[in-house]
């Protein structure tokens, strides 16, 4: 048993990061600028150069300028950079929007970009074209500064400081190293021959051996970022309010948890009975009405359900006696003053319709599968036997067949897991309860991609968790299970 | 010696008329089955509904007089692209249009050749409108200016006969049943309760409830087939291939299965339909299909790892049969039956998230989807915006649920309870 738990951990370690990278593509390449609306939608205003250098440090700081997957910029030509260079000179013919993409992608290359714009450099002085040049000019003092490590390590390391120091002063001396356009030319002369003192010094930085190419290829991008940043247990800030995704999620987390256990295991309290029964009474008049309104519950959509109860049951329905509930939330505003009981009763009163919601879904499908369960068990030999030498029908069906037709509906567990964990989303969202439901569909249409990424994630690994509870489950149910 | 086989042909035809085939059984089967046959009409009903929706419930008089002569404003309504700008609309519009030629025709064709099936005429019909509509999607092909394509002014002709009227020149106005269109709004007459005007009330922007659920069958049942088809063709092969080839394709099928499963995925599909934008229906429809075909591609992996030891397909495979041959002619057959129950079922699960989607407010909103209207009912707390569509999802899941137990009994009568 150890072995195969543990096994089934291990094969879990895969699952995991192919679902990472799934959803981490899914993101990455949708179209759509992350963040679009934080900062009064800096995406889409006018872009001047303060607006455009936000974004860009936006981009920086949260790793966006890096490519998705893999980094293929250490085999940038010099030609595609030229190309980039002109157009944004405005020597190449472009339009506006490509114009912009230019622009965006010159500034996501970074230090990349630094031996390519020398090169281009060294050939606009010699053909004497001074636009080109001084365009480059402005793209050097974009791209050659390197960022710094770590800067918010509270206690970074000896060497780390230095390290960071020494970018520091390297930043503060290139910052200087630009010039207007119209500037006069001995001016624009002394930065340039700056530019390559500099280059000559740091030259060094930008040749790649083979092996650093293979490294930056597959390390200097967002998803190895992001995963070097998971396994240090850290989910990223939100783009939108900066907070730190992962302790937002586990005190939302703690609201969707509730709501899906105390839904699946009312589903399972209920269903189970329900089951034994119908198929005990087969094709009585109760096992008729039963099967036909599960039937109807499980072809109605719980969204629909969920709607009708609030404009009936809450505070917001016609008829006055009926407002029975609240139209939404969690807990009282009061909550942390009332007594132990009175806390349970306003948990009950708030969640008694969201719980109502979530859990006729799962029941449906759960009571069903019971019954086939039972209907099979009690088909089997050992029943005849249990019957043939005398003991109580209530034993039985409460112990011989119960036991059994268990498990299917546990291994059912791991199917319905999923379906809960998405069809709270809905329910969060109509009765407003503060969960992660709610605020990944927020996210999404902030495009709060850390968020998003980081909700994605933590679901997928309660549903692992679900499906290992099964697998246990299945084991203590039947004895005859041996896991190699 | 020829007489003698053609006897003998003619013996096996016997044989084959008085045995019937595995479809004719399956078929016999589903027949016996008195709610799941409930459900087929209830389904075929829906897609005449769908077909015949304009029919029902348009702006545009069938006939027209007002003294100037005869006019048939409804016919050229139909492709008129301002007044239906969704492809799915355009589609049905066709069908409608083609099915009375194409009903004829096949009475026609069948008197000659008798043996011609129903359901292959059918496809014909589907595949000629689908023809049609792909040609009708251009504006103009080459030049050539496409006629099913035009934009013209919408006449309000409903106004125009109250103002004539008014006039004291009543013109000769037939109307549908339902004289307003799904997507015609008016500021001043929104959020009106259920009258003999409108059935079913408007809505927010004062359109038609109840041409808006009539219009809203042809989305559900366009989302459930083609998201179904879509994740089944995928879920078909991949299992098929994963069961067949066993090794490293299995198990790089049946990881992607493990992964598939394990996301929440109506959270991928909220994600995935929220930051695509100016999404369409299709790109839901895409959507939906790309992620449900584990289930699918599951039970096709099972099926055909049973089947492949049978000894059909080892002496399919001794025949020197391609492989291709031997997966898809021979063993998938064989294999499709579970694939097939879960596919009806799966209809029945687009639609619900479908209108989920849109119930959320990440759907297509160019069309009339239940989910919106349930949606706008919510934030209106006004029962008929929530009553009418939820009864209508209600009964469509409930039809395909039903069909699909009908199926899946008919296909496995052993797990018939």
């Amino acid at each position: 048993m150890r072995a195969y738990l543990l096994r089934r951990l291990l094969i879990m370690i895969p699952t995991f990061f192919g679902i990472s990278l799934i959803v981490f593509l899914v993101l990455n390449l949708a179209p759509g600028r992350p963040g679009a609306q934080a900062d009064g939608d800096v995406a889409s205003s006018a872009r001047g150069e303060q607006t455009q250098d936000s974004y860009r440090l936006f981009r920086e700081q949260f790793d966006l300028d890096k490519p998705v997957l893999l980094n293929t910029r250490p085999w940038l030509a010099t030609a595609e950079v030229r190309h980039d260079v002109e157009v944004a000179a405005e020597t190449a013919p472009a339009s506006i929007v490509e114009r912009i993409a230019v622009q965006d992608r010159l500034a996501d290359l970074g230090t990349y970009a630094v031996p390519h714009l020398m090169a281009i450099l060294d050939a606009a002085e010699a053909e004497g074209d001074a636009r080109l040049r001084d365009t480059v000019v402005f793209f050097l003092w974009q791209s050659a500064p390197r960022r710094l490590v770590n800067p918010f390590d509270p206690t970074p390391s000896p060497a780390l400081r230095a390290h960071n120091d020494e970018v520091a002063r390297e930043r503060a001396r290139l910052a200087r190293l630009r010039y207007p356009f119209d500037a006069p030319e001995a001016d624009k002369r002394a930065v340039i021959a700056a530019w390559r003192e500099w280059y000559d010094g740091a030259k060094g930085r930008f040749e790649y051996r083979p092996s650093d190419k293979i490294r930056i290829l597959l390390t200097d991008t967002r998803f190895a970022r992001y995963w070097s940043n998971l396994l240090r247990l850290d989910l990223g800030v939100s783009l939108t309010t900066r907070e730190p995704v992962l302790s937002t999620l586990l005190s939302k987390l703690r609201y969707s948890i509730s709501l899906s256990l105390v839904s699946l295991l009312l589903a399972y309290l209920i269903a189970i009975p329900l089951g034994v029964l119908s198929a005990v009474h087969k094709d009585t008049p109760l096992d008729r009405v039963t099967s036909v309104a599960l039937f109807m519950l499980h072809s109605l959509p719980s969204f629909f359900v969920a709607t009708v109860l609030l404009i009936t049951l809450s505070e917001a329905s016609a008829w006055q006696v009926l407002r029975l509930f609240p139209t939404g939330g969690f807990q009282s505003s009061d909550f942390a003053e009332l007594t132990v009981i009175g806390k349970a009763r306003d948990l009950l009163w708030h969640l008694a319709l969201p719980i109502t919601c979530l859990t006729y879904g799962s029941l449906a499908a759960l009571s069903r599968y019971m019954r086939t369960g039972v209907l099979e068990v009690l088909g089997a030999d050992y029943i005849r036997t249990a019957r043939a030498k005398g003991l109580p029908e209530r034993v039985v069906i409460g112990k011989h067949a119960l036991r059994n037709s268990l498990l299917p509906i546990i291994t059912l567990l791991a199917n319905l897991l999923p379906a809960v964990v998405g069809g709270s989303v809905v329910i969060e969202y109509i009765f407003g309860i503060p969960g992660i439901g709610q605020w990944t569909i927020d996210s999404i249409h902030r495009r709060d991609y850390n968020v998003i990424m980081g909700v994605q994630l933590i679901t997928t690994l309660l549903v692992l968790a679900g499906m290992l509870l099964a697998d246990v489950g299945y084991a203590l149910a039947d004895p005859r299970i041996r896991y190699r | 010696m020829a007489a003698g086989a053609l006897l003998d042909r003619d013996a096996g035809k016997a044989v084959a008329a008085r045995s019937p085939s595995y479809g004719g059984t399956v078929v016999a089967r589903f027949a016996k089955n008195r709610l799941a046959l409930l459900g087929a009409r209830a389904v075929l009903g829906l897609l005449l509904l769908a077909t015949f929706a304009p029919v029902l419930a348009l702006n545009q008089p069938f006939y027209w007089d007002a003294g100037q002569g005869p006019r048939l404003p409804w016919l050229g309504a139909l492709f008129n692209r301002l007044l239906f700008e969704n492809s799915v609309d355009l589609f049905f519009n066709l069908l409608l249009v083609l099915a009375p030629p194409a009903g004829l025709f096949l009475v026609w064709f069948r008197r000659r050749r008798p043996t011609l099936s129903l359901a292959r005429a059918w496809l014909g019909v589907l595949g000629v409108a689908g023809a049609l509509f792909v040609c009708s999607s251009q504006e103009s092909v080459g030049g050539l200016k496409n006629p099913l394509y035009f934009t013209e002014r919408v006449v309000n002709y409903r106004a125009e006969a109250e103002r004539l009227a008014a006039l004291g020149t009543e013109p000769v106005a037939w109307f549908p049943l339902v004289p307003f269109s799904y997507r015609e709004t008016d500021p001043q007459r929104s959020l009106q309760s259920p009258s003999s005007s409108h059935w079913l009330g408007t809505d927010t922007e004062g359109r038609d409830v109840f041409a808006r659920m009539l219009f809203g069958t042809r989305i559900s049942l366009t989302i459930g087939l083609v998201a179904v088809s879509i994740y089944v063709t995928i879920g078909t092969i991949l299992g098929a291939l994963a069961g067949y080839f066993g090794g490293w394709v299995d198990n790089l099928v049946s990881r992607l299965v493990e992964i598939m499963i394990t996301f929440p995925s109506f959270f991928l599909i909220l994600t995935l339909a929220a930051l695509i934008q100016d999404r369409s229906i299709f790109h839901v429809m895409l959507i939906i299909g790309l992620t449900s075909w584990t289930g699918v591609a599951r039970l096709v992996r099972a099926e055909f790892l049973r089947q492949k030891s049978l000894d059909y397909v080892q002496a399919a495979i001794a025949l020197g049969l391609s492989r291709r041959r031997v997966i898809f002619r021979h063993i998938l057959p064989n294999a499709i039956a579970p694939a097939l129950v879960a596919a009806t079922f799966g209809i029945a699960s687009a639609i619900l998230t479908e209108s989920s989607l849109s119930f959320l407010g990440v759907g297509d909103m160019s069309v009339a989807s239940w989910g919106e209207t349930l949606s706008a009912g919510r934030v209106q707390q006004k029962a008929w915006l929530v009553l009418a569509p939820g009864a209508a999802i209600f009964f469509v899941v409930t039809v395909f649920n039903l069909v699909g137990e009908g199926v899946r009994d008919a296909l496995d009568p052993k797990l018939r309870r």
